[in-house]
This record gives C-alpha cells, structure tokens and sequence, in this order.
C-alpha cells in the first residue's frame, strides 16, 4: 500500500493523471486511510509517510499562524487553515481506525507476530497496556473465580492443545476493490473448494467485491486499493 | 461466525463520501485577485478575475460562499448530457459510464452552494434524480440475480453512493454463500495445472451488470 | 470469545429447570438482546450462580475422577459411564467458563467505546451500569489511551467527522440588540433580514433559538 511512490520503486504508472495524484503526500494518506478502513485486519503502519504529513501539517501550523499575526488577507488564511483542518482530519481518522483495530483485537494482534510488526513504536506500547489491562480485568472479574484448569484468557482449559478463546479478525470478509493496472492470474486460493484453482482477473479501474483474503497480497503490495 | 461478523459494511459515511467528493477538481472563475495557495493538498491559482483555474470542489466551494467565485459546472451536468444519459440508462441494461464515481456527492454540493452558477437547474437536478432512480432500479434487478456461484462481484460504473448502499447487501449475502458452499464437504479432486484460463475467467464472477 | 456452537441446543426450550449450562446461556443471551452499544447494570446475580455452577461442576469431576481411579481404571482410557460423565461436567465448566468470559469480555468493548462516544468522564447514570472492575477498566484503558496520543503528539477524540468549512452564512431573521459576542470581537449590526457571514461556532447560538438562518447555495 502506498509503496510505489513512498519508496520511490519505479513502478511505471498507467498514466500521468495517476503519476499526478499520487505524488501528493495527502493523496496517497487518503489512499491509506481508505484501505485501513477497508481492510478487516490491521495494515502496515504507514511511517514514512506519516512522518512527511505531520511535517507539512507542521509547517502549515506555522504559515496559519504567521500569516494571522502579520495581517495576510483573512480570505487566504482561511483557505490554509481549511487545507490544514482537511489534512488533520485524515491523519487522525487514520490512526483513530487503527487503535480502534487494536482495541478490537489486541490479543490477536499481540501474538500474531505478522501483525505486531505492522505497528509503530506508539501503537506496539499501547496494544501492550491494553493486552494488560483486559487480561487483568477478566483475570479479576471472571478467570480467578472459576476452578484453577481454566482460568487461562485464551485457552478454555490446560488440555485445550491450542489458543482457542482470542477473537481474531474474520478474512473472509467481503470487501470492494479496485485495481489501477490489468492483473492476471490472481489465485482464489481461499475461495470455495470449487474454485480453488482458478484464477481470476481484474480491469483497471473496474470494481470488486471479493473476499479478502484471496487479494490480501496484493492490498499489501500496493496493487490494489480497497475502497 | 460467533457473533464476529460486524466488520463495518457500510464503510464510508455520507459525510466521509462528500469529504472525499470535495477533492475533485472544478473549474472556476474568480473575481478576485490572489496569490497561489500553496496549501497540503497541492498548489492552486493565482487568481486572477475571469480568467478560469482548476481547484478541488472544497475549494471553490468556500470561495464561492465568500462571493469570490463563480462555479464552471462539470461538463456532464447540463440538461443536453444528462438527457442522453437518462436516455442511455434506460435503454440498456449497463450501467453508463458517463457519470464521474461522485456524482451524487459532487451534484448535491454545487446544488446546496452554487445553484445559481448551474443553467436551468431545475431541470438538471431532476435529471440527475431520474437517472439515479434508474440506476437504482438496474442494481436491484442484478442483485436478484445472485446466487450460490457467486464469489466475487465485478461492478461496473457503479458510483460511490451507490457502491455505498448495495455493499452491506452485497457483502452479507457473498458471506452467507461463500460460508455455505465452503463447509461443504466437497472432495478436493486433481487440479490440471493447464486449466484454461477462459473457464477460470468465467466462472467466479457473476457480472453485476448483464 | 463469544458464546458459539451449540447456545441455541441449550437454550431450547425443554423444561428441565437445572439444565447445565442454561444459566450462562442467559447471561450471554441478555448482553446479546440488549441495543447495541448500550450496557445493561452488570447481572452480578446470575453471574455469580453461573461461576458457583462452575465449582460444582469442578466438584463432580473430580469426584468421578477419583472414584474411577479408586476402582483402578486408567482415566485416560476408561471408557465407562464415569468417563461420560465426567466429560459432561468437564464441557459444562468449558461452556460457562465462555459465556462468562464473553459477557465480560463484550461488556468491557462496550465500556471501551464508551470511551470513544462520551470521553473519560462518564455521567453518572452510566456508571451506575459498570461494576468495580469495569470502572477500574474503564479508567485504565482511558489512560492508556491518553498516553497513547501524547506519546503519538495526537488527539484523536476530536474530527470524528470530516470538517466543514469553519464559516456559513447567515439571514437574521429577528432583530438582534443586545449580547453579541463574537469570537473575532466584532460588533456587527444583526438587523432583520440582514445577511452575515459568521464562524460556525457563533452562529449555532442563533440559529438554535430561531433567530437566524443558515443560507445555502
């Protein structure tokens, strides 16, 4: 998500309109924001670009607030500011969906090794309080009344063989997508046994709902945008 | 499901789909003069009276409000385009491609701001009403088109709207299939690696239009 | 941790008043009926009898265990009716031990989002609601998450919605004389029908108590 120009790959782009939009940090953090809304499960945390927003959220905090004092037309100054309120919003809507996410499944994500490094340092810190904080609430409130074979929080009982009480996002979630290039032979692995070996296509600029999981590389890899 | 189901289906609010409407670009015609904004979102003017820049609806919309600023309204909306869209919906089952993905949002917002900048805007706003309604119409007569086979929807030119109002149908009813066929108990028989790819293309999706 | 599978075998509606598990079933089945985001007052009553039916479960269990180890059976092997019995029991401790975790472990999200729908005071109809521990929980979690956005340099309790344009305009519809307070300071003339264009945030005052109108397009 967000690779191609955040990292500067030289993917060639479809064309110039795109190369346009895209170049715009504020564009490509819409781009995130929607995907993270989209996607059931937490996403790579976007840092380099979320580095580069807040720095021109920054500045502009500075030009509003020089252009205010010095007596710049007040028309322009509230032009900047509603550029900077729209540039907040999508910063904070962002990382509001993602601690939501955490919250939602902060076990999961706590264990699950793929997903815990897809956290900033600040995001990994919270899921850590919060995984402490629930387990010691349902330590207290249920587990330490019941019968010393079942008070784990994510196992039923000791002979439970594996981790079978932490909810866990579903990825087989629907979700409507849309790709910029034309892909080919993409696997519905996941899909109904049926069609597990078929493969599928997808236009450019055509949407898609189809289920996650079966696209979830490609959501990963910046190929396709959720929507 | 264990009661997990309740991953947001309708994703994007109405408020959020005309926040993300308000970056589409528009033509106006200011009656000021002003520097460039060099603002997050992109630089935009200088301004300079009657002479046509391109800035986000958002944009536009609050220099309009200002009274800085005249509104072009997008090519498509005029009386003469939207009769023929009107037109072209209802003679095929499609859904026409004549219409930018926001053109709910983005005709609502020059409606509720610049009304005036908009010829014959009575006429073109029940036109777009009608073709809404069409379009609504075709996207239902699809859906009850759906059936166990189904494991990906392709739409096309479908707009955001309405993206946004068939998706939590959209998205349960492909669950629910998906959930049913997939505890089947079906034996897993030999692949054939050269499986044509015309089978594989066909059978996945159930077009949304025909 | 929600109360999946076979809720609704239990819950059937077969009179056998000491059924195992029906009890937790209820429990999971108030949080469940109950409008979504709203709590109920914690069932401290029903809880506890689903946590000592536990106990008792935990009780026969043993006692079959050692009974059958008494008779010199091999507990792993043994197949006879103490063994099913003593399944019963050890799946009936298993069932209720979800329903509890899930009504608690549900409440608690509720109680989170709380958090998000009100902030970190609660008014006081709602605490009432909350027992000891989710108080506490609830007050954890706040923190967690104020440390979260002074370390991340971020308040995400505001722009829950997308923001609009900070300034709307306005039609006085009624003469306004006296106690205009602006932000800006300024000191307009609101005379009837008189048009303004004001901050949001000042106007709202107006328009809610009918003396002015928002004008659009």
């Amino acid at each position: 998500m967000g690779s191609r120009s955040a990292e500067g790959e030289q993917v060639p782009l479809t064309d110039e309109y795109d190369a346009l939009i895209s170049t715009t940090d504020v564009e490509l953090l819409k781009r995130a924001w929607r995907n993270e809304k989209a996607a059931p499960e937490i996403l790579r945390f976007e840092s380099d670009l979320i580095i580069r927003v807040r720095e021109q959220i920054e500045l502009m905090e500075e030009t509003v607030e020089e252009k205010s004092t010095v007596g710049t037309d007040p028309l322009s100054v509230s032009l900047y500011q509603m550029d900077l309120d729209r540039t907040l919003f999508l910063l904070r809507s962002y990382l509001r969906i993602r601690i939501q996410k955490i919250e939602k499944y902060m076990f999961h994500i706590r264990k699950t090794e793929e997903l815990w490094n897809r956290l900033s340092k600040d995001e990994k810190f919270f899921t850590e309080r919060c995984t402490d904080d629930l387990k010691k609430h349902l330590e207290e409130s249920v587990l330490s009344t019941l019968p010393e074979n079942y008070q784990s929080y994510e196992r039923q009982s000791v002979i439970s063989e594996e981790v079978d009480m932490v909810p866990e996002p579903r990825l087989d979630t629907f979700v409507l997508c849309r790709s910029k290039e034309y892909l080919t032979g993409i696997q519905l692995e996941d899909g109904p046994v049926d069609d597990r070996s078929k493969l599928f296509e997808m236009e450019p600029d055509v949407l898609y709902f189809i289920c996650y999981k079966s696209i979830k590389p490609l959501v990963e890899s910046g190929k396709i945008d959720l929507l | 499901m264990a009661g997990q189901s309740d991953h947001e289906l309708s994703l994007f609010s109405a408020e959020e789909l005309e926040f993300i409407a308000e970056d589409e670009i528009v033509d106006i015609v200011p009656n000021l003069k002003m520097d460039p904004l060099c603002l997050i979102s992109g630089d935009f003017g200088p301004f300079t009276p009657q002479i046509v820049t391109q800035v986000p609806l958002w944009l536009a919309i609050a220099l309009k409000k200002r009274g800085k600023c005249s509104i072009c309204p997008p090519q498509w909306m005029t009386v003469e385009k939207l009769t023929q869209v009107l037109e072209v919906e209802r003679d095929s089952q499609e859904m026409s491609e004549h219409l930018p993905f926001h053109y709910v949002e983005i005709s609502r917002l020059l409606f509720d701001h610049a009304r005036d900048n908009i010829p014959d805007a009575y006429m073109v706003r029940s036109l777009i009403e009608d073709i809404r309604d069409v379009r609504f119409h075709k996207v239902e007569t699809d859906l009850e088109g759906f059936n166990g086979r189904t494991i990906a929807v392709k739409i096309k030119n479908l707009s955001a709207m309405e993206v946004n109002i068939v998706r939590p149908f959209i998205g349960r009813a492909l669950q629910a299939f998906y959930k049913h066929d997939s505890s089947e108990l079906i034996p897993d028989p030999e692949r054939a690696p050269d499986r044509r790819p015309q089978v594989a293309h066909n059978a996945p999706r159930r077009q949304l239009r025909r | 941790m929600s109360c999946s599978g076979g809720c609704h075998l239990m819950c059937s509606p077969v009179k056998i008043l000491n059924m195992y598990g029906r009890k937790a079933c209820q429990l999971v089945k108030e949080f469940a009926s109950g409008e979504k985001g709203q709590l109920t007052p914690f069932n401290n009553d029903l809880f506890e009898q689903v946590v000592s039916e536990c106990s008792q479960h935990h009780l026969e269990l043993q006692s079959l265990i050692r009974k059958m180890q008494e008779e010199g059976l091999d507990v792993q092997t043994a197949r006879n009716a103490d063994h099913y019995g003593a399944l019963i029991h050890l799946f009936s401790i298993v069932r209720n031990k979800r329903c509890l975790t899930a009504y608690v472990y549900n409440r608690a999200e509720t109680v989170r989002n709380l958090l998000w729908k009100i902030g970190p005071v609660l008014p006081k109809e709602i605490e009432e609601k909350l027992n000891h521990w989710e108080e506490e929980y609830f007050k954890k979690h706040s923190a967690a998450l104020k440390s979260y956005m002074s370390k991340a340099l971020v308040d995400l309790t505001v722009d829950m919605v997308p923001p609009k344009d900070p300034y709307i305009q306005v039609r006085v519809l009624e003469d306004i004389r006296e106690g205009i307070v602006l932000s800006d300071d300024k000191n307009p003339n609101f005379a009837r029908h008189s048009m303004h264009f004001l901050k949001r945030t000042d106007a709202e005052k107006y328009i809610s108590r009918g003396l002015m109108e928002e004008l659009t397009g």
